[in-house]
């Protein structure tokens, strides 16, 4: 229960009164008129009595009567009988003394902590006492008790009436008409004889105070000194200080008089009519929101007129104004006279009455003359009570008729508890409730229960402890025996009061809540508001509690009518469901405060309500979020004013999914052309792909800035979404869009319609001083009209044309949207993009922090270029290496010059612009289907090769960074150009993601953008064409056998072609059109063809072999190396050459032996390093051939009935002799599965480098292959041998030639002994670098056969070398000479 | 058997709700919120004499006019209510006792699943099934 202003004694004390009546002539009345109060209300503000009073009990003790108050009434009557619930009168009165009754808006609240709650309300509730003084007054008398019955009466007559004394008298028969004639039962008496005390008032200004005074006199005379008084009041006329301040008791009193007054007024007067109400009652404190109220006011006012009217020399009536007449003398004299009227009139009279009672009751017990001493005996025996058989039973037991001896004593106890005398109205109250106990009179025996218990409380002290259940039996038989309410609530109040003193929160609780009842909901709600509070307030405060029966009582005012209080329930409420997970009765209270608001016209809290239940993701049904969503537009719809959009609450954004996206869309296709890709909203962002155009970026910035990377760069980014650096402002060049695109979520289960997107932003101008805000200004471009929103959908609002140049400043802020579902609201929402978390130092770590995120809040720099690029016949599939010719476009869409126009790629050999020399002029005048340069067809076909010298720097470029040439290097606006773009398919079969970015930079310098990029992806499908295997061997030929070639070895070289193209339908053959050859050192030099006419033609999987003789180059031409050039040598296998060193060809080949060249590079250099000088190093010097071989082919393809002539070329890079090599790159298996070695691998076993030795010397024998001798004549036949020894390498090397070795191989044993050579067996020789030597041996025969001749070792060693490691360099091919005998 | 069984958070939101009668869910809501009082109650009067002794099972919380509120609190003070049909007298204090432990183990399950995150609402269909079990048959 919540706390009370006044104590709980006095509370209780002030609850039972003594009832004094007030009967006025009308002269009298006329005279209180003056103050605009009746008698009654003139006496209110002095009834209680501040001097103590004295009265003597049965026993003659003495008793103290403090503090005591008594209540003064108009004498009214009224036939109404009395009720077991309040008349509808009565109720209206309650709901409006509580309607009246609302906390202040600035009323202190206090906050209370419970566990992790912190609940702010205020302790007090003035409307609950407001209520409760009300009811008990209100509460109508009834006959088991007497303390509201009138103990006495005043007979006021004014002294201007003709006969005072027959006044009196007039109104002394009036009184006793009404109490005796029984034509009344409502005014109550609580004695036959009652108490009459005659006033004359004298009005100061009017009457003649003399004859007032002898009037007086004669009363003294008639009635006795101590049963009259002369009242003289009103010396103040009306008019003569208005101005000086008189305080005005009666104001605090005034208003719930009225009140009684009104509803007395009401229920008489029918009051048709309309009242124009225009003097504003200012001291009324009542402003009632409800019409009925206000009509009660208005009739009451009505009725104070008419009133007024009759008095017309009181023209402050209307004005409200109280005791406008008195002065504070007469107020001390109106305080005089109560005193009197108590002291000397009242108690005596009570003294006397009790005095009585006492003895008719100790006569008709017979047995004490003392109650005190022996109630116990009296009453404890059992003894049977009389019954008279004439009375009535009621349905709760006995009605005694008003003069049953049962009823004196509650009478006297009654008395006893008015005057203050505890001790003796509880033993009283004890003793009547045994006597209606035994005659089973239930209301009675409940009345005295309760009111025992009040006394025994009253009393105070040790002396009694308070019976809390007389009060729990009282209310249970007021209620469920009697059935009447009032007195139980009564009751309630009073116990549920005294509990609440006690500090039984707990009991005050339970018996609030019992007192809730479905008849009345204003005293439900009430009744648990203070239940509620009372579990706030226990020891260990019970928040939940609090908050349900809040809700409950809530729930109750809203039913009573109370809509102010229920609103402050609900709301005192939400702050224990607020935020904790109970979201069911979170929404409830929501809705319910929502509606509540909205019926209290406070629109803007209801949407605030109503909101939370859309925010918060939500339990409810479809049904019923529907249900919320109609209210909240119904109201929001209410609220929305026509400038200021307010914020919606639904569809959420999720704003960390913003995407911001700078730049135009792009269109990708326009007829043939085909635009670069570039960055699109549709792309998804990927970590890998952003940072290898990061890569790339930076390889064309630092090739534009000379080969650095400034210390400021920074990757351009057109899309910004979570995942980029969000950290710097974006920069956004002027009149160019900027898309954002946002993500909504529906939380409901019901769909919204969106209609109406646009965005809003705001721009601010940092060059200037004053900052230019333009808020709220709508840029909607395109309307973005969408339908129901399932779940998650995402809108790319294309917005913003910016024309403000110079460096601006945009936030983006709002965004508006409106929502229909019959009903269509507008609003807006934020969009605010928190940037991520923080994890850094321990501060960030301990607390969430966020960074900045400023994708929305862009730099507009001034107009930037903007290139387009557009391709043309840009293939989508290719054959392994096969050269295509496609077209791109640059197109300059923007106003300003753009230059330093560059590209890079991640697949550096797929494409070329060709090298400047050898660019064709036009791209559209080539009407040649083929991507080469060709010559006429040579008239007789020659295998010899034709040569061209090319110098590396031509094809070169310093790093994948491409210039791509355009004329002038600037692109003027609105220019477009067009150039050649040469593709080879790549060499690896397969789908090949090709990313190019294209750099160009304005022509004007020191912009805030540096440069701009144009990203391109492309698929490229290649399917397999050609394996080629080469391989090359040195050739046994003699060098003498070629003459042209001078003195340089020469090298067979077989190429392996296979078709390994699977696609049998498509490719019908392939056609080997030409072999070249590119290489520093070494040439193709001849096409060795077995059947001289025959093209080279490949069907499906079929498989050719080619042989090719390639010489050294000419020394000259080969001299010097620094220089790098290329002899490109065509070998060409059908009837028209390509020159393989022009343009496409070239470039590929530059671009793909850059890598493989790079690749071998890197594998050869570790051992050079090692042992530079090491003998290995020159074997294989010796050895390496680093020819590069170039096949050109066409491929006849079969498309859509139409033939196709394919080209392409594969490149094979020869390395060393020996080795093959082949066009497919080696397929990394051997990976893929290793043995596992538990074993450590061995060493390599450390052998001598034979194999490489064997190349340094290369050896030759020459003889006639047959000879005829004639053995008859002579025995032996002498045949010259010449041993051609050709060193191979660069260094000197010291030869041992020794024919005397005899082999121990058992073969070589039988042939032995036919052949031996003659002449000088052994020879040490020292070979110059490339030097050629012929030493002429003499091989001996002895019979006719077959021989071979390879027996000569020959041992080599570098000259310089130290340790001497020869080696056999023996060739193994037998030289076979038949020996014929003639 | 049960009207309603609720599982709550040591810091008092709802873990898990189930209610038979779907339509009165709100107010089941309100009883198992307002019951945390007397829980909160029960255990402080406890709590403190006993130590870690306690007695999970708190018994009947309190009665309203049309249901019976039985509490059980987990040593990690997740708190467990179920709602009984205060017509349903055959329910004796061992079989409130025995379906709080079967619920109790059965939220031991949830907790031991590696993927359920401590704090979040009780989304399992195991749990979900027990749960059933002890609700009253709607058929």
């Amino acid at each position: 229960m919540a706390q009370c202003v006044q104590s709980v004694q006095e509370f209780v004390q002030d609850s039972f009164v003594p009832m004094v009546a007030v009967l006025c002539s009308e002269e009298a009345e006329r005279v209180t008129r003056k103050n605009n109060l009746n008698f009654a209300e003139l006496l209110r503000p002095f009834c209680r009595l501040t001097s103590e009073g004295h009265i003597r009990d049965p026993n003659n003790q003495l008793q103290v009567v403090k503090n005591l108050r008594i209540c003064v009434n108009n004498l009214m009557t009224s036939p109404t009988t009395t009720s077991t619930s309040p008349s509808p009168a009565q109720r209206q009165l309650l709901s409006d003394v509580v309607l009246s009754c609302q906390p202040q808006e600035s009323a202190v609240t206090n906050v209370v902590m419970a566990g992790d709650y912190e609940l702010n309300f205020s302790v007090t509730t003035p409307w609950f006492e407001a209520y409760r003084e009300n009811f008990l007054q209100s509460m109508p008398a009834s006959d088991h008790e007497f303390l509201n019955h009138y103990l006495a009466c005043l007979l006021v007559v004014s002294s201007t009436e003709a006969v005072p004394v027959e006044q009196f008298l007039k109104l002394s028969q009036e009184q006793h008409r009404i109490q005796h004639s029984g034509e009344y039962t409502n005014p109550k008496w609580f004695i036959p004889n009652t108490l009459k005390y005659y006033v004359l008032l004298h009005d100061m200004c009017e009457g003649d105070e003399q004859r007032a005074d002898l009037v007086y006199e004669d009363m003294k005379q008639r009635y006795g000194s101590q049963g009259c008084y002369l009242l003289k009041m009103n010396s103040r006329t009306f008019s003569a200080n208005v101005d000086e301040q008189i305080p005005d008791p009666w104001s605090q009193y005034l208003h719930k008089n009225n009140l009684h007054n009104q509803v007395n007024i009401a229920n008489s007067s029918t009051c048709t009519g309309c009242f124009i109400y225009s003097c504003n009652n200012s001291l009324d404190p009542l402003q009632l929101d409800s019409s009925m109220a206000n009509l009660h006011n208005l009739s009451a006012v009505h009725a104070d007129l008419k009133k007024g009217a009759k008095d017309s020399n009181s023209p402050a009536c209307a004005a409200g104004s109280h005791g406008a007449c008195l002065t504070l003398n007469d107020h001390d004299y109106i305080r005089q006279f109560i005193q009197e009227f108590t002291f000397r009139g009242l108690l005596p009279h009570i003294e006397k009455t009790i005095r009585q009672l006492n003895d008719q009751l100790v006569s008709r017990k017979g047995l004490s003359r003392s109650l005190f001493t022996a109630t116990k005996k009296w009453f404890g025996g059992g003894k049977a009570p009389e019954k008279s058989i004439s009375e009535p039973k009621s349905t709760f037991g006995l009605l005694y008729p008003p003069e049953a001896p049962e009823l004196q004593i509650r009478k006297m106890a009654d008395l006893c508890l008015l005057v203050q005398h505890y001790d003796l109205a509880y033993s009283c109250y004890h003793t009547a409730k045994k006597d209606f106990l035994s005659d089973q009179a239930m209301l009675y025996a409940a009345g005295a229960l309760e009111m025992a218990a009040v006394s025994a409380f009253l009393q105070g002290g040790a002396s009694r402890p308070y019976p809390a259940h007389y009060m729990d039996t009282a209310i249970q038989t007021y209620r469920d025996v009697c059935k009447n309410m009032v007195l139980a609530e009564r009751c309630a109040l009073l116990s549920a009061e005294i509990l609440k003193s006690q500090g039984k929160y707990s009991d005050a609780a339970t018996l609030l809540i019992k007192m809730t009842s479905e008849d009345s909901d204003l005293r439900s709600a009430l009744l648990l508001e203070q239940a509620a509070h009372c579990f706030i307030n226990m020891r260990n405060p019970m928040v939940r509690k609090f908050a349900f029966h809040m809700i409950l009582s809530g729930h109750r005012f809203s039913k009573a009518g109370q809509r102010r209080h229920a609103l402050r329930c609900y709301c005192q409420a939400m702050q224990v469901y607020k935020e904790r997970g109970w979201s069911l009765a979170e929404d409830h209270i929501n809705f319910t405060i929502g509606r509540q608001s909205f019926t209290l016209r406070q629109p803007e809290d209801a949407v605030t309500a109503f909101r939370q239940i859309l925010i918060n993701d939500s339990r409810q049904t479809a049904k019923q979020q529907g249900a919320f969503l109609r209210e909240y537009l119904y109201v929001y719809k209410f609220i929305s004013p026509a400038f200021s959009l307010p914020q919606l609450p639904l569809p959420c954004i999720h704003s960390s999914a913003t995407r911001v996206y700078f730049g135009h869309e792009r269109r990708l296709a326009e007829g043939e052309k085909q635009a670069a890709t570039h960055v699109s909203l549709d792309q998804e962002y990927d970590q890998d792909l952003s940072a290898m155009w990061c890569h790339l970026e930076e390889q064309l910035v630092a090739s534009a800035n000379g080969g650095v990377v400034p210390g400021n760069f920074q990757p351009t980014q057109c899309c910004l979404n979570s995942q980029t650096d969000n950290l710097r402002h974006p920069l956004a060049v002027v009149e160019e869009p900027i898309i954002v695109e946002v993500t909504f979520r529906n939380p409901l289960k019901v769909s919204l319609a969106l209609s109406s997107l646009s965005l809003l932003w705001r721009f601010t101008v940092d060059g200037s001083s004053s900052s230019n805000e333009m808020t709220e200004e709508t840029i909607t471009n395109e309307e973005t009209s969408a339908v129901g929103v399932g779940n998650m959908n995402k809108y790319a609002l294309r917005n913003c044309d910016l024309f403000s140049p110079f460096r601006n400043h945009i936030d983006f802020l709002l965004f508006t949207d409106q929502q229909t579902l019959d009903l269509m609201v507008r609003g807006k929402q934020d969009l605010n993009i928190l940037g991520p978390r923080l994890n850094l130092t321990k501060e960030d770590k301990m607390s969430v922090r966020h960074g900045p995120d400023r994708r929305l809040n862009p730099i507009i720099t001034p107009p930037m270029p903007l290139m387009e690029v557009f391709f043309l016949q840009f293939p989508t599939a290719l054959l392994c290496g096969e050269i295509r010719k496609a077209y791109v476009e640059f197109c300059n869409v923007s106003g300003v010059a753009l230059c330093g126009l560059r590209v890079v790629s991640t697949h550096a050999a797929f494409f070329t612009f060709g090298s400047q020399a050898t660019t064709p002029l036009s791209p559209t005048s080539a009407e040649n289907c083929s991507a080469y340069k060709t010559l006429a067809t040579p008239l007789q076909r020659t295998s010899e090769a034709t040569e061209s010298l090319v110098s590396a720097a031509d094809f070169r470029q310093p790093s994948g960074v491409i210039e791509i040439p355009i004329d002038g290097s600037i692109l003027q606006p609105g220019q477009s150009t067009q150039l050649p773009l040469w593709l080879r398919g790549p060499d690896q079969e397969g789908v090949h993601e090709i990313n190019f970015l294209f750099y160009y930079e304005s022509a004007e310098k020191g912009l805030k953008i540096s440069h701009r990029v144009l990203r391109h992806t492309v698929f490229i499908c290649a399917s397999r064409s050609l394996s080629i295997q080469a391989s090359a061997c040195r050739s046994s030929v003699p060098p003498h056998h070629c003459l042209d070639e001078k003195g340089s070895s020469g090298t067979l070289v077989f190429i392996d072609v296979e078709n390994i193209n699977t696609n049998e339908g498509g490719v019908r053959e392939f056609h080997i059109v030409q072999v070249s050859s590119s290489s520093q050192h070494w040439r193709l030099h001849k096409y060795i063809n077995p059947n001289k006419d025959k093209e080279c033609k490949l069907g499906s999987r079929e498989r050719a072999k080619l042989c090719f003789r390639a010489a050294r180059c000419k020394p000259s031409e080969a001299t010097s190396k620094a220089v790098k050039k290329y002899t490109f040598s065509d070998l060409s296998l059908g009837n028209e050459q390509i020159i393989s060193s022009t343009t496409p060809c070239g470039d590929f080949f530059f671009r793909s032996s850059s890598r493989i060249s790079s690749v071998s590079r890197s594998q050869g250099s570790i051992p050079t390093e090692n042992r530079s000088s090491d003998l290995t190093d020159i074997a294989k010097e010796c050895s390496e051939l680093d020819l590069n071989i170039i096949v050109i082919w066409k491929a006849y393809v079969v498309e859509d009935n139409k033939q196709l002539i394919l080209e392409g070329q594969l490149h094979v890079a020869l390395q060393t002799i020996g080795k093959e090599a082949s066009s497919l790159t080696a397929k990394e298996e051997a990976q893929e599965m290793v043995l596992l070695k538990f074993k450590s691998d061995l060493p390599p076993p450390v052998i001598l480098p034979s194999a490489e030795f064997c190349q340094l010397i290369k050896t030759n024998l020459h003889y006639p292959e047959t000879c005829t001798h004639p053995f008859v004549q002579e025995s032996l036949c002498l045949v010259p041998v010449t041993l051609t020894l050709s060193n191979c390498s660069l260094a000197q090397v010291d030869v041992i030639i020794d024919l005397r070795h005899k082999s121990t191989s058992p073969e070589s044993l039988e042939v032995h002994s036919s052949f031996a050579w003659v002449g000088q067996t052994q020879y040490k020789l020292q070979l110059k670098p490339k030097e050629v030597l012929c030493l002429t041996l003499q091989a001996c025969f002895l019979q006719a056969g077959v021989y071979n001749l390879n027996t000569p070792r020959v041992f080599a060693k570098p000259s310089e070398q130290s340790t001497m490691c020869e080696t056999s360099q023996q060739t193994a091919t037998p030289a076979l000479i038949v020996i014929s005998d003639a | 058997m049960a009207v309603c069984i609720a599982v709550i958070a040591k810091e008092n939101y709802p873990l898990y709700i189930r209610s038979v009668p779907t339509q009165n869910e709100l107010k089941f809501h309100y009883t198992v919120h307002t019951s945390l009082d007397v829980v909160e109650e029960k255990i402080s009067a406890v709590g403190k004499a006993l130590g870690d002794q306690r007695e999970l099972y708190l018994g009947l919380l309190y009665p309203t006019e049309d249901y019976k509120v039985y509490g059980y609190v987990t040593n990690s003070k997740v708190k467990f209510v179920i709602v009984v049909d205060s017509s349903n007298t055959s329910l004796r204090d061992n079989e409130i006792r025995s379906m709080f432990r079967k619920l109790h183990n059965s939220f031991t399950d949830v907790m031991c699943n590696p993927f359920h995150n401590p704090g979040d609402t009780i989304q399992s269909k195991a749990f979900d099934g027990i749960v059933s079990g002890m609700m009253v048959q709607t058929a």
